[in-house]
């Protein structure tokens, strides 16, 4: 008989049927015995066969500093045209596997943040450039070389003009090779630019100060900081360094009951701002009004004369209030790119006695210079370059209306790329010259008045590359290598400055060995001779609808698009991995009907969806760029959706738009979170208290601690410890929730990506993740965070209810994983009340004998990126739980090498991989029994309690209240 | 039922088949090979081969070159060099330099072992073409021993005969003949392949060829060299090191003549570093990869001698696995071993009433077991 179906869905439906019938009858029973027989038959056969011969490879001869299976650490630094850290890189059998912050630097202090983490990947890149390339096929140096300087001749004689563009170089020595080059083609023109300007600061503050440089800043010295539209501790100039300094003054303890307190002002949910103690929502067409409002409280207070400027809709005399009650203890940052704001700005911090306290012009920070100005001139000039040199940057995506350098790249007879790996600007290019990566280099750089370093190779090249600074040299004429011009500079211009205790050899290998040199610059400050008199500020009109455009944290420019890491590290705010999105106002969304995943149009121009993000300016719409990538690896093509050509370019490039279109499209495009509940169910998984109950009590907000550990009681016998008792105490005041604890740790440990499809599916396997939940008014909510991981419960519902026994209990108080005893019942998981348990769905990293079980979207089991593989971690086979150790590895590492050194371990040795990049010092690792180390005397505190401790797991995870500083 | 346990049945019955079928192919081709590279004067050769074998009879006739010269693979140590190896280390010699290599030869070893050889030079060039042709064929194979393999196939015959008397042919009207036989066809099949699946990845007592004759005996025993002198990270690194040609050469840049294998063995060394080419060793002891070893835990902190774990390998000239390397092998020794308590400080001060104890002397011993040793991560992540 015919089978009618009464509509199209269920139609679909039963051929869905059939197709998972098909997929059912894999593995019936008869099959399933075909399979026993033939596994048992084959383990017989197998194992009459020899073993396959490894072979063991020793050295020719042994370099004097490398033991094989040990690692080495050196002293290097990260510098991507934007932000700067100073790293020690782990070279493990002659295999960089993992970065660290540098604690003798000033910036990083330790720390480093989650792309200078993710970095060490991109150096195994699959996609990067094997070869020289002319118009696109494969070239040998030797003749590149020959056609490039015989072109340069050509241009020279001519009297044509060449530019070489970058990003900020912040290299003495390359700007010195740059020089070089120029004297030999003098028409040649170094461009500057910044994929994410901050031109307007620059300029103000020459105006300010005579100077064009950022000022040092001191958040730890500020009782009170104001940011406006600033993301300081996420992507704003030098964010590892400012969340060192922030933290240093938020904490609170028995013996410090203070702390600064923090004002945002901000139209999308930034990082800065969900940390903040107070968040005031504007439209970016109102900030600049508002700074002046807010000038002019102040300085009215002060009997100073004000500006002109119309009353803006927000009060800011309690603000300007706080301010002046701090004076010289506050801070004032802005992160537009506005000279006329910067302006204002720097007269409110002047006004407040700001400078030479909160803010020093000494040590001025150097990591970006571009001039907004240069590049506009360039770009309405480009038919007059015979010759364009692209030095590591990627102008034609990130640089907005590059249709015009599209076109004009193909039409100039010489186009120079040295770029790394293959990108919309070198796709484009004549001569693609691939430079090293940065762990393949030698390097110096400049970051901070008085402040030098060096970047030293970690491995030899690669692929047939060659670094940028050579490329210049050869062309250049001049013979010297790159590391002798290092040198040969140190000697004439940095090391003159230093006291010269050591002779220079001794200089340089101690600055070799430390990475960084630290001179201190002694000057006055410059004197301020802002005039603001004459400033006539912009006229923007609050519209419908406004864009603001936003780094993320992640993604950065967008340079780093192809490194799987980042894109499947989520988002801080909204937890949203491998994609970009709108963030709409909750009130927005229900206006016009929108929903998260919902695409809309912008300007007619892009498609992007939508995601409802509490915390939005009402009238404003925030994108990140770094998306939408076209010439980029696997990982990083077609994801999101490029901004950077919503961007105008006026006097300076504007991050906002006053006035956009918008228009909802009938498509819906799935958004991956990996947290999509943002409530806490009225439990108190976060703790929190105000800075004023806190010094009443310090155990406010914290009551019920004491309560529930009166009730404790087990059936169970409590576990003794006789040696160590790990234990780890999470400071949530101090978590700023950064993301880079969860970089840090997947890389140490081999966690792999699993790519969007997978997220969707909550199947993401990072071992720590950090909670966010909000509170209060949707349009305005206060946010808390919390790291979680594995709580190592001492009473742990996991072990019990495995069948294999594969987890249980260590003698040190660690809840421990065999992975090669797990069978996969999963019933850990179940019991869990944390949810830290992941399970491997599929063999992710290739460990699996059987081919079919691979599932690898990013290519991170080809033999390439495979390098980065920390071989002390055993990479997981389908169908195992994993979860956090507590970096067994470090621990088990740092025991040996104490009993090898025949003393105690000492605290603060054993630092797991996440307290270790820790920027904001919030995650403390150690052992209980030592009554002196910090871990014990952070769990006397009284704001330690433990998640969900109503259920007696006693976790060995502390977390301390969070403080929030209300007024 | 029934005819799940024919698939079965007729699976294994295959695979037997295909199991046996298998190395018989390959003894085939390689004949063939043979004839192959015969094509040139394949009388000579055989004359050739008959020289080396001393078939055909040479001065008092008390040796051939096959005696001292390997032509297969074989898992017995010989000192001297393989005939491949000879083809190789004298393709660039000519002929009379080859005689001359054999007859008068430079070191003492080669002198007192070819002492009766009697050649002409023509039976030289014949014996020299022979030993050519190893160059492309490589050393013979070894035989395969099937005898388990063919108590495995017999088993499983008997256990199908009495399967398919039982259920078809009913010939034998007893039943508990058959019931017998399949239960014990089956036990003695299932012990064997747990037999093999336990022992599937463990290599108790490997022992292979490595390209360099070396000897722990000369070295370690006879010339009394510490272990740590070669192996010097084995007391503080995770690995011990296999040494690197510079730490040969320490000695070998002077000591260039052996008494057992003369300079050929030597002259690799010296080979290799002339064409910067580190030894290639077959790597005998391998953990699999989710466990974690150090050696610096074991022979530096625990002050374990290398015998513990090796045996006698000084003993060896050929190097072999002395443990099988189970893991109920490693517990044994945690379970029982005495840690070094007293005198370390790192145990005196994280164990503080261990250490107590041990002062009060109400403690005498303490095992690796009780500090930490049986913990799966202490070896597993």
């Amino acid at each position: 008989m015919t089978k009618y179906w009464k509509s199209i869905d269920s139609k679909i439906g039963q051929d869905k049927d059939k197709v998972q019938e098909k997929k059912i009858t894999w593995t019936n029973r008869r099959n399933f015995l075909k399979l026993f027989g033939f596994g048992l038959a084959s383990t017989f056969v197998l194992s009459r066969c020899e073993n396959a011969a490894h072979k063991a490879i020793p050295y020719l001869i042994k370099p004097e500093e490398i033991t094989p299976s040990m690692a080495n650490y050196y002293a290097s630094s990260f510098f991507d045209g934007d932000k700067y850290n100073s790293i020690l890189v782990k070279v493990l059998d002659g295999r960089p596997i993992k970065i660290e912050g540098n604690n003798l630097s000033s910036i990083s202090q330790g720390a480093t943040n989650s792309i200078t983490q993710s970095s060490i990947l991109s150096l195994y890149d699959d996609t990067r450039y094997r070869k020289p390339k002319v118009n696109g096929e494969d070239s040998d140096w030797g003749t590149i070389d020959i056609e490039i300087i015989d072109q340069l001749k050509k241009i020279k004689e001519e009297n044509g003009k060449i530019a070489i563009i970058s990003h900020s170089n912040i290299s003495p020595s390359t700007k010195k090779i740059i020089a070089d080059f120029k004297k030999q083609y003098p028409t040649t023109e170094h461009i500057i630019y910044d994929p994410i300007s901050i031109s307007g600061l620059l300029d103000a503050n020459k105006e300010s100060f005579g100077k064009r440089l950022i000022p040092n800043y001191k958040f730890e010295k500020a009782q009170v900081i104001v940011g406006i539209n600033a993301d300081f501790l996420g992507t704003w100039l030098s964010p590892v360094e400012y969340t060192k300094q922030y933290v240093q003054n938020r904490k609170v303890s028995e013996d410090k009951k203070t702390m600064s307190r923090h004002i945002q002002i901000e139209s999308g949910m930034s990082l800065t701002g969900s940390n903040a103690d107070k968040r005031i929502i504007i439209n970016p067409s109102e900030e600049q009004n508002l700074i002046a409002n807010l000038y002019n409280y102040i300085a009215n207070s002060l009997g100073k004369k004000e500006i002109s400027a119309s009353k803006c809709a927000i009060d800011v005399s309690k603000l300007g209030e706080e301010l002046l009650k701090n004076k010289n203890k506050s801070l004032v940052v802005c992160g537009t790119n506005n000279k006329k704001s910067q302006l204002l700005v720097n007269s409110i911090n002047q006004l407040l006695e700001n400078y030479g306290k909160t803010i020093s012009l000494n040590n001025a920070l150097l990591t970006k210079q571009g001039n907004d100005k240069d590049m506009i001139d360039f770009m309405s000039n480009l038919k007059s370059y015979k010759g364009i040199v692209f030095f590591d940057c990627n102008p034609v995506y990130d640089y907005p209306n590059s249709e015009k350098l599209t076109t004009s790249i193909k039409n100039t007879d010489l186009t120079i790329s040295l770029s790394t790996i293959p990108d919309e600007t070198s796709e484009l290019v004549k001569y693609v010259c691939p430079a090293n990566n940065y762990l393949e280099s030698w390097n110096d750089f400049n970051p901070k008045e008085g402040t030098y370093s060096l970047a030293q190779p970690c491995i030899q090249e690669i692929f047939d590359t060659r670094q940028e600074q050579v490329s210049l040299l050869k062309w250049s004429g001049i013979k010297n290598d790159y590391l002798e011009y290092i040198k040969e500079n140190w000697k004439s211009e940095i090391y003159p400055k230093t006291n010269r205790v050591f002779d220079f050899g001794d200089f340089w290998t101690k600055s070799l060995q430390d990475g960084v040199v630290e001179i201190d610059v002694k000057s006055s400050e410059p004197k301020f001779k802002n005039n603001l008199s004459s400033i006539k500020l912009d006229d923007n009109k609050k519209s419908d609808l406004e864009l603001q455009i936003y780094e993320s944290v992640n993604i950065g420019s967008g340079k780093y698009a192809n490194n799987p890491w980042l894109q499947e590290l989520p988002d801080p705010v909204s937890k949203v991995t491998w994609d970009n999105y709108a963030a709409i106002s909750v009130a927005f969304a229900k206006d016009k009907n929108l929903e998260t995943g919902d695409v809309i149009k912008i300007n007619n121009t892009i498609e992007i969806p939508v995601l409802v993000q509490p915390g939005q300016a009402k009238n404003t719409i925030s994108i990140a760029l770094g998306y939408g990538r076209t010439v980029v690896g696997k990982s990083g093509k077609d994801i999101g959706t490029d901004v950077y050509q919503l961007i105008e370019t006026k006097e300076f490039r504007q991050y906002s738009l006053g006035k956009i279109s918008f228009e909802k499209t009938l498509n819906t495009h799935e958004l991956a979170t990996t947290q999509s509940h943002d409530s806490m169910e009225g439990r108190d998984i976060v703790r929190e208290t105000t800075i004023d109950k806190y010094k009443e009590n310090t155990e406010s907000g914290n009551e019920r601690h004491k309560e529930i550990e009166k009730h404790h009681q087990s059936l169970y016998k409590e576990f003794k410890y006789e040696g160590h008792h790990w234990a780890m105490a999470v400071d949530l005041n101090a978590c700023t929730g950064c993301n880079t604890c969860v970089a840090a740790c997947s890389i140490e440990n081999n966690v792999p990506i699993v790519g969007k499809e997978e997220v969707l599916r909550a199947h993401e396997m990072h071992w720590m993740r950090i909670d966010r939940y909000y509170a209060g008014d949707p349009e305005n909510p206060e946010v808390v965070r919390q790291p979680v991981m594995c709580q190592h419960c001492d009473s742990a519902p996991c072990e019990n209810v495995c069948p294999v026994g594969a987890t249980n209990h260590s003698s040190e108080g660690i809840n421990q994983m065999a992975y090669n005893r797990c069978i996969g019942t999963r019933y850990c998981n179940n019991n869990c009340p944390y949810k830290v348990r992941r399970f491997n769905w599929f063999d992710y990293n290739k460990s699996d004998a059987l081919k079919g079980n691979l599932y690898d979207p990013h290519g991170m089991t080809l033999d390439l990126p495979r390098m980065v593989l920390n071989p002390d971690v055993t990479v997981r086979a389908k169908g195992v739980i994993e979860k956090c150790s507590f970096c067994i590895q470090r621990i088990q590492e740092k025991k040996l090498k104490a009993k090898l050194e025949n003393r105690a371990l000492q605290d603060g040795e054993i630092k797991p991989a996440c307290q270790q990049t820790c920027p904001a010092n919030a995650i403390v690792f150690g052992d209980l029994n030592d009554k002196n180390s910090e871990v014990s005397k952070l769990y006397e505190q009284k704001r330690r309690y433990h998640l969900l401790e109503e259920l007696h797991t006693l976790p060995s995870i502390g977390y301390l209240t969070k403080v929030r500083n209300k007024s | 039922m029934k005819r799940s346990l024919k698939t079965i049945s007729k699976l294994i019955l295959i695979l037997s088949i295909f199991a046996i079928i298998l190395p018989i192919k390959n003894f085939a081709s390689d004949d063939i090979n043979i004839e192959n590279h015969d094509k040139h004067n394949s009388s000579d050769l055989k004359m050739g081969e008959r020289l080396f074998f001393g078939l055909i009879l040479t001065g008092d006739n008390t040796i051939n070159c096959a005696s001292c010269h390997n032509t297969a693979v074989v898992d017995t140590f010989n000192w001297n060099p393989s005939v491949l190896e000879l083809a190789f280390s004298t393709q660039y010699m000519d002929s009379a330099a080859f005689a001359n290599a054999l007859l008068n030869p430079v070191t003492n070893r080669i002198s007192v072992a070819h002492e009766n050889v009697k050649l002409n030079a023509e039976q030289i060039v014949l014996i020299r073409n022979y030993i050519e042709t190893y160059k492309t064929k490589g050393l013979d194979k070894p035989k395969i021993l099937v005898t388990k393999l063919v108590i495995f196939i017999f088993l499983v015959v008997l256990f199908l005969t009495a399967f398919i008397d039982l259920t078809f042919t009913k010939k034998i009207k007893f039943k508990a003949i058959h019931g017998i036989v399949i239960f014990l066809a089956l036990a003695f099949i299932l012990k064997m392949i747990v037999h093999s699946a336990i022992g599937l990845g463990r290599s108790e007592g490997y022992a292979p060829l490595q390209p360099i004759k070396f000897s722990h005996q000369v070295h370690a025993t006879d010339n009394k060299i510490d272990c740590i002198y070669c192996h010097h990270t084995a007391e503080n690194a995770k690995s011990a090191g296999i040494p690197s040609t510079n730490v040969c050469l320490n000695c070998h840049e002077l000591v260039r003549e052996g008494t057992n294998s003369g300079r050929f063995e030597i002259k690799k060394i010296l080979a290799n570093t002339e064409n910067k080419t580190a030894p290639e060793w077959i790597r005998i002891h391998k953990l699999p990869d989710h466990v974690f070893f150090s050696h610096a835990q074991h022979a530096g902190v625990g002050k374990l001698d290398c015998k513990e774990c090796h045996g006698l390998i000084e003993e060896e000239h050929l190097a072999s696995q002395y443990a099988d390397l189970s893991m109920g092998w490693c517990l044994d020794c945690h379970r029982t071993r005495k840690v070094n308590f007293p005198g370390n400080e790192y145990y005196e001060k994280t164990f503080e009433e261990y250490h107590n104890q041990f002062k009060n002397k109400t403690l005498d011993s303490l095992t690796v077991a009780q500090v930490g040793g049986e913990n799966c991560m202490k070896c597993h992540y």
